[in-house]
């Protein structure tokens, strides 16, 4: 055995024996179980005093920053509304027909005639003039601060933490302070928008610029370009789709932010009818109104991403603009003599909520038995466990006997039993980690203490990514702890925890499914798409409805959206392997199943792990959302910090949301390395 | 819409951020509007009284946060329909600093309490005096809260009180926060349908009253002013009730002298609201028209307080 496995032990030792002092003598170490109040510091006061400054002193630039972004926005909307819906019907299907193919061209004629017909369309412009005027600036910004970053190594270093810092707190813990920073109306939504959809711009412009290979920057040079030259008629082009694909990613998230803007308001658009609607628990009404932003979402896209990966944009020359141009002023005119073409009459608007209602009801009234059983099982046998412990959570109501000593002795038994197994068979290590798993599993995240929690977290860190990661760590538990937000911050990682682990488990389930099979991989596509970009305000109303409010109904929540990377990212990896390996492996006459298990999954390992990297983001994100449903985690002191005005308390929990990402960012990245060595397989970033 | 109506109110405006200036005479007055019915009947009462005055009238759509940060900064210069239950703390600090005034109540009676629908009478007698809780708490019981009863509370924004209350009387109820109106709305609407227990915090008039039968849990001093902190059992009072205030931004009185003068006499009661809100959610008409039919069969309510604020 070498030497860092020793060291590993010792470690792993130590937290297990901390732990088990804490577990079994919790009643009695006071202070290091529960956090004292005393030892808070009270920064959230002294936030708010220099927000207070911050806001007097420099408050007029950030108004007249807001005057001037008052105007984009004004033009985009006369402009969008003044043009009837016909012609812009003629002007995007021609785009899709450009970027891909006749396909896309239906999927966005239906797509439009959706939002016309269902009487959504003017809302829809009022949304679209935001997003129209985000996306150029925040590709501009993002491209500016990715060459920036690219061309000096110190800004690099700045810009990299800010990014990940600005893509893991949560939107809404700065909403605040650009409301007392900009003031109100739709300017404040549009930066809000910019602030999120720029980061991924930056990254992708760095990672295009640095991919640039050598060999191109020097026959540009042996042709004697200028610096300037070198970088617009080289390097850009060179890196054209990586930027391009960044252009993509902005357009996402900046549609993601429809609804954002909405909550501070000043528009009567798509986002506030989804609010509006969820706020009067109407779930067709709010379904009907989310899909437009799905679609939208989807439209964009693929337009955006055709555009990208065609090699030579300018195939069809201008014959085709012309002839577009023609059409488009063929249905003004139309519009202008048959006025249903501009204005759809109030009485042929589709609305079909009350059937969708109804239905909802149905399903609800009709298998609540069956409903409530799966809510039961799931809390009583999964998260009551792991939130309050076995010791709390068996009781003779739930699991039909009381956690008596006598069972709690069998427990310790089985438990002892398994680790002399593991170590028996010479496997220190996993025998510890088997017992601290089971003194966790008894006492539960929110009964362990505080200190036996930080010291888990720290040695995992440890494990992961070496002394460096563990100080990290260190620190950001301290965060954690000195602010006062460690309970929140605890109940957090219960809900992401059980939320990742069961989307991880179903989604790389079906997107190994979907991998072999052509079938179900078509009919996932759709669904995940839609769930990813659809607001996720309205996927809570059903639940609600079905599932009550509390922390099962959160729980679902989170699975919905968490679910989509895991299925995604299994399905890409198992379908994109070197097909000589699985040629080879054909050959030599492995079964299907041997193919799957020996081959496959193990060669797509780095792809499955920066899936589950991902999960935990969707997850961690989805906090803010589920504290709707009466949770009580850092999403819920985001909303109390928006509530009371206090910027302080919102973005220390902001903050600590991002902190708990970024940890398990790093440490399931340091994970996905170690197994990827140890399997000697390595991730083709085409992701 | 068109150019010239768009862009003349934000000439304007970008005028006056110029000159340093507060709100120009010229600019129309832009009312709030929030996420609910009610509210939107009270904003265009308000709307089209101001325009019997010759103003031009807004509607802006806010959030309820937001639309207490506009109207301290003066980009929102009326609120005639505030309910100070559900807004936190933000809200006394503004009218404390003197960035938000105050100008009266609406004139709608807020009723806050507890909540169950008429069938759970049946499993629990003694409803709806509170005393009956106490021993059918278990009739209320979900599978997390259980042996003691599941109590919905307000979401943990609008801050503690039922949690509070449950906590002075020694109720055996958990008290679970509801997260948002909407899903206090969807669990309310989804057991009254398949006809499940249920008690909950709630607030009327409300829309939701309109489509669901439900009744009022009773103290032992009927509502009205309440010490929610000194209640015991045997001598609860339930809440203090919430009021619902017209509130305008700081400069309002000055640049709209007249249109202040309407604020403080415009009134709107329980039952007009209910009766609008009806025509609205349920006969699916939109607001404006309901207004003006209320308002043309109902000239004597409001001439003489525009005749008043002409003067």
């Amino acid at each position: 055995m070498d030497s860092s496995s020793d060291r590993s032990l010792v470690v792993w030792l130590a937290v297990t024996v901390l732990v088990a002092i804490c577990v079994v003598f919790a009643k009695n170490l006071g202070p290091l179980v529960i956090y004292p109040d005393a030892l808070v510091l009270p920064v959230t006061d002294p936030m708010n005093t220099a927000m207070r400054w911050f806001v007097v002193t420099f408050g007029w630039f950030f108004k007249a920053i807001s005057w001037l972004l008052d105007w984009p926005i004004l033009l985009a909307k006369s402009l969008l509304h003044a043009v009837p819906w016909a012609a812009w019907f003629v002007l995007w299907i021609y785009l899709a027909l450009r970027a891909g193919g006749r396909g896309l061209a239906i999927f966005t004629a239906i797509s439009l005639m959706y939002m016309v017909t269902f009487g959504f369309w003017s809302q829809s412009m009022n949304s679209f003039a935001l997003v129209v005027v985000s996306i150029p600036m925040a590709v501009a910004l993002g491209f500016a601060l990715g060459t920036w970053g690219f061309l000096s190594d110190r800004a690099y270093r700045i810009i990299m933490p800010i990014l990940d810092l600005m893509q893991t707190v949560p939107a809404f813990a700065y909403l605040l302070p650009i409301l007392l920073l900009f003031g109100f109306g739709t300017t404040v939504g549009l930066v809000a928008s910019i602030l999120f959809a720029f980061p991924p711009m930056v990254r992708n412009t760095i990672v295009g610029l640095r991919g640039v290979p050598d060999e191109v920057i020097e026959s540009g040079l042996m042709s004697g370009a200028t610096p300037s030259q070198l970088f617009w008629r080289v390097r850009v082009p060179t890196a054209q789709r990586q930027i391009l694909l960044g252009v993509n990613q902005t357009t996402m998230a900046s549609l993601s932010m429809v609804i954002i803007a909405s909550i501070i308001g000043g528009t009567n658009d798509i986002g506030w009818e989804v609010l509006s609607t969820m706020r009067k628990a109407q779930f067709g009404e709010s379904l009907l109104a989310g899909i437009v932003i799905a679609l939208m979402a989807m439209v964009l896209d693929r337009i955006t991403w055709g555009f990208a990966v065609q090699s030579s944009p300018t195939k069809r020359g201008a014959a085709g603009w012309i002839i577009c141009a023609v059409l488009f002023g063929a249905a003004w005119l139309l519009a202008l003599l048959f006025p249903p073409f501009k204005d759809w009459p109030e009485a042929w608007v589709l609305n079909p909520a009350p059937a969708m209602n109804a239905g909802l009801e149905w399903i609800f009234v009709e298998f609540r038995t069956v409903l409530e059983a799966i809510k039961r099982a799931a809390l009583f046998y999964l998260m009551l466990p792991i939130k309050i412990g076995l010791s709390q959570a068996v009781s003779p109501f739930t699991w039909g006997f009381a956690m008596t000593p006598a069972v709690t002795t069998g427990y310790s038994l089985i438990v002892a039993a398994v680790a002399a197994y593991f170590s028996f068979k010479g496997k220190l290590l996993p025998a510890l980690w088997v017992i601290l798993f089971a003194l966790v599993l008894y006492s539960g995240l929110t009964g362990l203490a505080w200190v036996a929690l930080s010291a888990v977290i720290v040695a995992l860190a440890w494990q992961a990514g070496g002394k460096n990661l563990a100080l990290w760590a260190l620190a950001g538990v301290a965060f954690l702890l000195l602010t006062g937000i460690w309970e929140p911050s605890v109940i957090s990682l219960y809900l992401c925890g059980v939320g990742v682990l069961l989307s991880f488990i179903f989604g790389s389930a079906i997107g190994t499914w979907a991998s072999e099979n052509d079938t179900v991989s078509r009919m996932v596509r759709p669904v995940i798409d839609t769930l990813q970009t659809m607001p996720l305000f309205v996927i809570l109303i059903p639940f609600v409805m079905v599932f009550k409010i509390g922390e099962f109904t959160a729980l679902l929540a989170i699975i919905v959206y968490a679910i989509v990377p895991a299925i995604r990212y299994t399905e890409h990896g198992l379908r994109n392997l070197p097909h000589d390996v699985i040629e080879a492996a054909t050959a030599i006459g492995t079964t299907p199943r041997q193919l799957l298990w020996q081959v496959k999954l193990p060669l797509a390992v780095p792809s499955i792990m920066l899936g589950l990297n991902q999960t935990i983001m969707f997850g961690i994100s989805m906090l803010v959302i589920t504290a709707l449903v009466g949770t009580d985690d850092l999403g819920q002191q985001i909303y109390i910090g928006l509530g009371d005005g206090d910027f302080g308390v919102g973005m220390t929990a902001g903050i600590g949301m991002a902190i708990i990402a970024m940890i398990a960012d790093r440490i399931t990245q340091g994970f996905s390395q170690q197994i990827q060595a140890r399997l000697g397989v390595k991730l083709n970033e085409s992701l | 819409m068109t150019f010239s109506k768009t862009l003349k109110p934000a000439l304007l405006a970008s005028a006056t951020i110029l000159l340093g200036q507060g709100t120009a005479l010229a600019d129309p007055i832009k009312i709030a509007v929030n996420e609910w019915t009610g509210q939107h009947i009270s904003a265009h009462f308000a709307g089209a009284l101001f325009e019997q005055l010759g103003h031009e009238v807004e509607y802006v759509t806010a959030g309820a946060v937001p639309q207490l940060a506009a109207i301290a900064e003066g980009s929102l210069h009326y609120q005639p329909e505030l309910w100070t239950n559900n807004v936190g703390d933000i809200y006394p600090k503004a009218v404390e600093a003197g960035d938000i005034i105050v100008v009266g109540g609406l004139g709608l009676e807020p009723q806050e309490g507890w909540i169950y629908p008429p069938y759970m009478a049946e499993l629990c007698p003694g409803l709806p005096a509170y005393e009956a809780l106490y021993d059918c708490a278990q009739a209320f019981a979900a599978a997390d809260t259980f042996p003691d009863g599941r109590l919905i509370t307000y979401p943990a924004d609008w801050g503690t009180r039922s949690a509070d209350l449950v906590d002075l009387i020694d109720l055996p109820f958990k008290p679970v926060p509801g997260g948002s109106e909407g899903a206090m709305l969807a669990e309310l609407k989804s057991a009254v349908a398949a006809e499940q227990p249920i008690l909950m915090m709630m607030w009327q008039p409300h829309w939701v009253f309109a489509e669901t039968d439900v009744n009022w849990v009773e103290w032992d001093t009927p509502h009205g002013t309440c010490d929610e902190a000194s209640q015991k059992r045997g001598e609860a009072c339930g809440f203090q009730q919430a009021t619902v205030d017209k509130i305008v931004a700081k400069d309002f009185a000055t640049s709209y002298p007249d249109a202040m003068k309407m604020v403080e006499l415009m009134n709107l009661t329980n039952d007009v609201q209910n009766v609008l809100i009806l025509e609205v959610d349920q006969n699916g008409r939109e607001v404006k028209e309901v207004v003006a039919e209320w308002m043309g069969a109902n000239e004597d309510v409001w001439q003489p307080w525009v005749a008043a604020a002409k003067q």
